[in-house]
C-alpha cells in the first residue's frame, strides 16, 4: 500500500479522482451488461436505461477532466501521481466511448425484428458476453494495479476480433444467399457486432494505459507475443 | 596529467563523511557529466549539502568533519591530494551560496577580486574585460554597467545572486557548485537564475542542491536523491520525475515522505 501524502488536500483529490473512475467503470460495465442482454431480450425499457446511464457517464467524465486539470494546475503532480492523472484522463475517455457504443447497440438491437435468425442472435450475444468479460477483467487490472492481468486482458482482444470476423462473414454469406430475415434487417446486425468489437478495442487501450500506469512505459505490444 | 577524454568533470566513489561520530554520508559514488546540470535533492539533513561541500573542500574548515573517499577532477586529479592547494582547487570548482553574499565593496571590485588574487589578469584592461564578460555571462551587465562603482549590497536580492555567479565565473572555473541559489529569491529572480543556469551549462558543469522539486526538474538533466546520508537513486531527471526506480524516491518527490 502506498504511503499517505503529507498534503492531505492533494491526497483527498487523488482519492476522489480514483473514486470517480471506479464510479464511471461501474456505470459503463452496467451499460454493457444491459446492452448485451438487450440483443436477446429486445427490451425497450432496458435500451432506454443504457441511454440514461450514458448521461451519467458523460457527467462523471466531465468531473474527471475538471479534477485532473485542477490537480495539474494546483499540485503539479510528478511520478506515480502524474501517471495516475494522465491515465485517468485517457481511461475516462475510453470508458465514455464504450458507453456510447453500448447505448447505440442497445438502440439498434430493439429495432431488429423478433423473427431474426436465432443462431446469429446467439452469436452476437456470445460476442457481447466475451467483450463484457474482457472489459471487467481490464478494469479490475486497473484498480488492482495488476500488470499481468492487464496483459492477459489485452490478449483477449484477438479472440474478440476472431469472433467478430466470423460473425461478419456469416452475415455477409447469408445476405448473398438472400436469407430473408437477414436481408430485411439490413446493416443493423453488422453495426451491433461492430459496436461490440469497438468496445473490445477500447478495453485494449485501457489495458495499455494500465501497463503505463504501473511501469511508466508504453509497451509495444504485439499479438504474437501472446500467441 | 589530466585526462581530457573523460566525459565526467568530477567522479566520486566510496565517499564517507562523519561529523565527529555522526555519519553524514555513507559510501556514496556519484559522477558528474561535463556540461550538464546535476541536481542533488532530498529532505533536510540527508547529506546533500555536506556532499556538495566535499566537492571543493569546503568541509576542510570544519574541525570535526572527516571526509574519506575518492574525488577525481577531469578523470585523474585527486582533489584531496596533499599536492593540491585548496585555492587552486577553488579556481576550478567555484561555489554560489544560498544567500547572496557580495563583499561590501563596489560591483566592479566584487567581480575583479577573484581574478586579482588568482593573478588571472595581467593588465587593468584585461581585468576590465574579465569583469565585463563575467557580468555579461551572468546576465547582469546591462543592469549595472552605469553603476559599477556603486556598493554591491545596494542591488536587489536577485541581482546580488547573479553578481555572486559573475564573481564565481570570473575566475574561470570548470565546475560551479550551487547550494540552494534561489531559496531567498522571488519567482522572477528565480526564473532569471534558472535561465542563466541553462546558458551556463554550455561552458560549465553545474551541480545544484535544491529543495524545490520543480526547480530540479526544470534545470537539471541528471538528478540524485539522497536520504539519511545514502544516495538512494541517481538518473535522468525526466525518468526520476515520471517513473523513479525506487519507491523511496517516488514517496519523496510526490510528497509522501513520512
Amino acid at each position: 500500500m502506498e504511503t499517505a501524502h503529507t498534503d492531505k488536500n492533494f491526497e483527498q483529490k487523488l482519492n476522489h479522482l480514483t473514486d470517480n473512475l471506479i464510479k464511471m467503470s461501474n456505470i459503463v460495465e452496467k451499460q454493457i451488461e444491459i446492452a448485451v442482454n438487450v440483443i436477446k431480450s429486445k427490451d425497450s425499457s432496458d435500451a432506454q436505461t443504457t441511454q440514461n446511464l450514458d448521461e451519467q457517464v458523460d457527467e462523471v467524465e466531465r468531473d474527471v477532466r475538471d479534477l485532473s486539470f485542477e490537480i495539474m494546475t494546483l499540485h503539479r503532480p510528478v511520478a506515480s501521481d502524474l501517471r495516475l492523472v494522465f491515465t485517468a484522463l485517457k481511461v475516462s475517455k475510453e470508458l465514455e466511448r464504450m458507453g456510447d457504443h453500448s447505448r447505440n447497440l442497445a438502440k439498434r438491437a430493439i429495432s431488429i425484428s423478433s423473427s431474426f435468425d436465432e443462431d446469429l442472435t446467439v452469436q452476437m450475444h456470445n460476442l457481447g458476453k466475451g467483450v463484457q468479460k474482457m472489459v471487467n477483467q481490464t478494469l479490475e487490472s486497473f484498480f488492482k494495479k495488476d500488470e499481468v492481468q492487464a496483459r492477459i486482458s489485452w490478449n483477449q482482444d484477438a479472440e474478440i476480433d476472431r469472433q467478430y470476423k466470423s460473425l461478419l462473414s456469416d452475415l455477409i454469406e447469408r445476405m448473398h444467399n438472400k436469407e430473408t430475415s437477414v436481408v430485411d434487417e439490413g446493416t443493423k446486425p453488422i453495426l451491433i457486432a461492430k459496436s461490440l468489437e469497438r468496445i473490445g478495442d477500447h478495453a485494449t487501450n485501457i489495458a495499455e494505459e494500465v501497463i503505463f500506469n504501473i511501469t511508466g512505459h508504453y509497451i509495444d505490444l504485439k499479438k504474437s507475443d501472446f500467441e | 596529467m589530466v585526462d581530457q577524454n573523460s566525459n565526467y568533470a568530477l567522479q566520486t566513489s566510496e565517499v564517507y563523511v562523519h561529523y565527529g561520530k555522526k555519519m553524514a554520508i555513507n559510501n556514496v559514488a556519484l559522477n558528474f557529466p561535463k556540461n550538464e546540470v546535476t541536481s542533488l535533492i532530498g529532505p533536510s539533513g540527508c547529506g546533500k549539502s555536506t556532499f556538495l561541500r566535499c566537492l571543493n573542500r569546503m568541509n576542510d574548515v570544519i574541525d570535526i568533519c572527516n571526509v574519506k573517499g575518492k574525488f577525481l577532477l577531469n578523470g585523474n586529479v585527486d582533489i584531496y591530494s596533499p599536492d593540491i592547494q585548496v585555492e587552486t582547487l577553488r579556481e576550478k570548482v567555484g561555489m554560489v551560496f544560498q544567500k547572496p553574499n557580495p563583499f561590501p565593496k563596489t560591483i566592479y571590485e566584487n567581480v575583479a577580486y577573484g581574478p586579482k588574487i588568482h593573478g588571472i589578469a595581467s593588465s587593468q584592461n584585461e581585468l576590465d574585460e574579465i569583469v565585463k564578460d563575467s557580468l555579461h555571462r551572468a546576465g547582469l551587465y546591462e543592469e549595472v554597467k552605469d553603476r559599477m562603482d556603486d556598493i554591491a549590497t545596494g542591488l536587489s536580492g536577485g541581482q546580488q545572486q547573479r553578481l555572486c555567479i559573475a564573481r564565481a565565473i570570473a575566475i574561470r572555473p570548470e565546475i560551479i557548485l550551487m547550494d540552494e541559489p534561489c531559496s531567498a529569491l522571488d519567482p522572477i529572480a528565480t526564473a532569471k537564475i534558472e535561465d542563466l543556469i541553462n546558458e551556463l551549462k554550455e561552458n560549465y558543469t553545474i551541480i545544484i542542491v535544491t529543495h524545490s522539486m520543480s526547480q530540479a526538474s526544470r534545470v537539471s538533466s541528471k538528478t540524485a536523491f539522497f536520504h539519511l546520508g545514502n544516495l538512494v537513486e541517481y538518473g535522468e531527471t525526466g525518468k526520476i520525475f515520471t517513473k523513479p526506480d525506487k519507491e523511496q524516491t517516488n514517496d519523496y518527490i510526490t510528497g509522501r515522505f513520512g
